[in-house]
């Protein structure tokens, strides 16, 4: 058990712990999270030779939550889960699972860890029930009972063999052997993708159940409609270096409100200038599309008395707000 | 060692190793039938095909020489190169499955997202390699003994002295299977490490071949393993090589233990 002692030094907070000897000062977002994180990653750097896998990666996930880890292909997702797993050793940086090294302490995560890999691959010549043995064996625990639970919530046939399943069926044989162990927290790298519709909302619910039980969920994906639906905290991953960490609100009230303005005549619009708080991205005609900084009252108290004919305000959806982070060099524009 | 581990290597390797048991016990049964009851043809062409001898004293070993008796004929039955090809090729068929297999497969990510350390991985690849190499190698005694029944003619193999040889050709068997773990250990593609397995294997084979017709090869002959599995002296003597076996046996132990370290040490994850 951690035990666990925080010393303050002016702005510095150091944190001593039986097996986490010391953690240096890093960025104020780690701290944030850190005493009850059950993920932390502080600064965390992986390249392969002179290639970049991920360069500055500090996040922190708590206990019980729905962790979205969200960025395009080539990003670094797959390289932040690896290292999280153990299979690859950290260029520079931490990685910490349950308050323990991701590297020297890997076989221990593990043990309670269910982890789907992204690019699922198994042996051909196992079926569903050799699959649930084996895992079993290996983590000495029976996995059949709960296995042939989850194959029957799949419609997944235990008897077939994976050289002649079908991608999902696949897919869902994963996501058996990542849950039937009913792990502490669940590694899932872009699960949903084979699956059809009706198993996809499926395993959305299983994962929020999962979360309301106390079980940790990370997810990568590019979806972003799946993350926001499912996730209440999310990351985005950028060329390797994390760019938004935090609530899914959060994130949105940072990036203000989305305004759509229809003014009564296009010529009225065009003589008007608008006010240094409306980023303006588009003008067609009469109708202005932009982005409010600052409180909703400042713009109807500008409004006021000005010849307008509707108003729509509302908060960007995450897809917005991932083409913010993207087009905008790292900062929602 | 982990039992889950275990039985998942046992669900791959079991096909291989029936086909490279049922594959060596055949050729030993034919070697073993087909030797003594040619013998005195043989020995009557033996004076005279000069390629032939020196042939056969490079898989029987330097020493062995003069008129081509029993012991030398049912000697030869183990070290036939076909005999050799076949331990050797399952060896390194078994060597290159961890990691280089499954990293080629892309099933690395699987495995390894299960709560074992590599150690552990390894060291139930290595009990699932020693006991298949063990079934293997006495599928071959098995031969052996089954062809030497059926043959008319030529003395009965005596199980001691075939322990052996069976022990010799283990410790071989260990010592090529243990380069191999070291190839694989750095290799992500299997079918490069198998071929680079396989090439040194024949070199130190044609190094061996070599050292009998050739003064500079001679002086460097210790590098072949081969140099060190000579069951003539076994039949004829019934003496333990303890100095052969123990070169092979550290061999094998120091490339298994280098090949472990940088297993354990080296990043993994599918390509």
């Amino acid at each position: 058990m951690a035990r666990a002692a925080l010393a303050c030094c002016a702005s510095k907070v150091m944190v001593v712990c039986d097996d986490i000897p010391l953690l240096r000062p890093a960025s104020p977002r780690y701290h944030a999270h850190l005493p009850m994180s059950l993920i932390a990653l502080d600064s965390l750097a992986r390249f392969y030779g002179r290639r970049r896998g991920i360069e500055d990666v500090s996040l922190g996930v708590p206990e019980g939550s729905l962790f979205g880890f969200l960025g395009p292909n080539g990003a670094g997702k797959t390289t932040t889960i690896r290292v999280m797993l153990g299979f690859l050793r950290p260029t520079r940086g931490s990685a910490r699972i349950f308050g323990l090294d991701c590297w020297r302490r890997s076989r221990e995560i593990k043990a309670e860890v269910g982890y789907l890999p992204g690019d699922l691959r198994l042996y051909p010549w196992l079926t569903g029930r050799d699959a649930l043995r084996i895992f079993g064996a290996v983590r000495r625990r029976d996995l059949m009972r709960r296995g042939r639970e989850l194959a029957g919530e799949l419609d997944l046939d235990l008897g077939l063999k994976v050289r002649s399943m079908s991608r999902g069926t696949r897919q869902k044989l994963g996501i058996v052997l990542a849950f039937a162990h009913e792990p502490r927290l669940l590694v899932l790298d872009e699960p949903t993708s084979g699956l059809d519709p009706l198993v996809q909302d499926g395993l959305r619910l299983r994962l929020r159940r999962l979360a309301a039980e106390g079980r940790t969920v990370f997810f990568s994906s590019h979806s972003l409609a799946e993350v926001e639906s499912l996730c209440d905290r999310v990351a985005i991953v950028r060329a390797g270096r994390i760019v938004a960490d935090g609530a899914l609100e959060d994130l949105r009230r940072r990036a203000g409100h989305e305004v759509t303005i229809r003014w009564k005549d296009a010529a009225g619009a065009a003589s008007l200038a608008p006010p240094g708080f409306l980023k303006i991205e588009r003008r067609e005609g009469a109708v202005w599309s932009a982005t409010l900084e600052g409180p909703v009252e400042r713009l109807v108290a500008w409004l006021h008395g000005r010849p307008f004919e509707d108003l729509a305000i509302g908060r960007p959806d995450l897809e917005t707000l991932f083409r913010r982070y993207y087009e905008g060099e790292g900062r929602p524009t | 060692m982990n039992r889950g581990l275990l039985l998942k290597s046992a669900r791959e390797l079991w096909p291989a190793t029936v086909l490279f048991g049922l594959a060596i016990g055949l050729v030993e049964a034919v070697l073993a039938y087909v030797l003594p009851t040619f013998q005195e043809q043989l020995a009557a062409q033996w004076g005279q095909l000069r390629f032939l001898q020196g042939l056969i004293r490079a898989m029987l070993g330097t020493e062995a020489a003069g008129a081509l008796g029993p012991d030398m004929l049912l000697s030869i039955a183990w070290v036939h190169p076909v005999v050799l090809a076949l331990a050797w090729g399952h060896a390194i068929v078994v060597a290159t499955r961890v990691p280089a297999g499954e990293v080629d497969r892309g099933t690395v990510d699987l495995l390894l997202g299960l709560p074992v350390s590599r150690w552990e991985l390894y060291l139930s690849e290595t009990a699932a390699c020693i006991l298949s190499g063990l079934a293997v190698l006495a599928m071959a005694c098995l031969g052996n003994v089954a062809g030497s029944s059926a043959a008319l003619a030529g003395p009965r193999p005596d199980p001691g002295r075939l322990t052996i040889i069976l022990a010799n050709l283990l410790c071989l068997y260990l010592a090529v299977a243990g380069f191999t773990w070291l190839i694989a250990a750095w290799s992500d593609r299997r079918g490069k490490a198998m071929a680079t397995a396989f090439a040194l294997v024949l070199a130190s084979f044609l190094l061996n071949y070599l050292a009998q017709l050739w003064e500079p090869a001679k002086r460097v002959s210790f590098l072949s393993v081969v140099s060190y599995y000579r069951p003539l002296f076994a039949l004829r003597d019934g003496a333990w090589p303890a100095g052969d076996m123990v070169v092979l046996a550290v061999a094998a132990l120091a490339s298994w233990l280098a090949a472990g370290i940088v297993f354990s040490r080296r990043d993994l994850s599918t390509v």
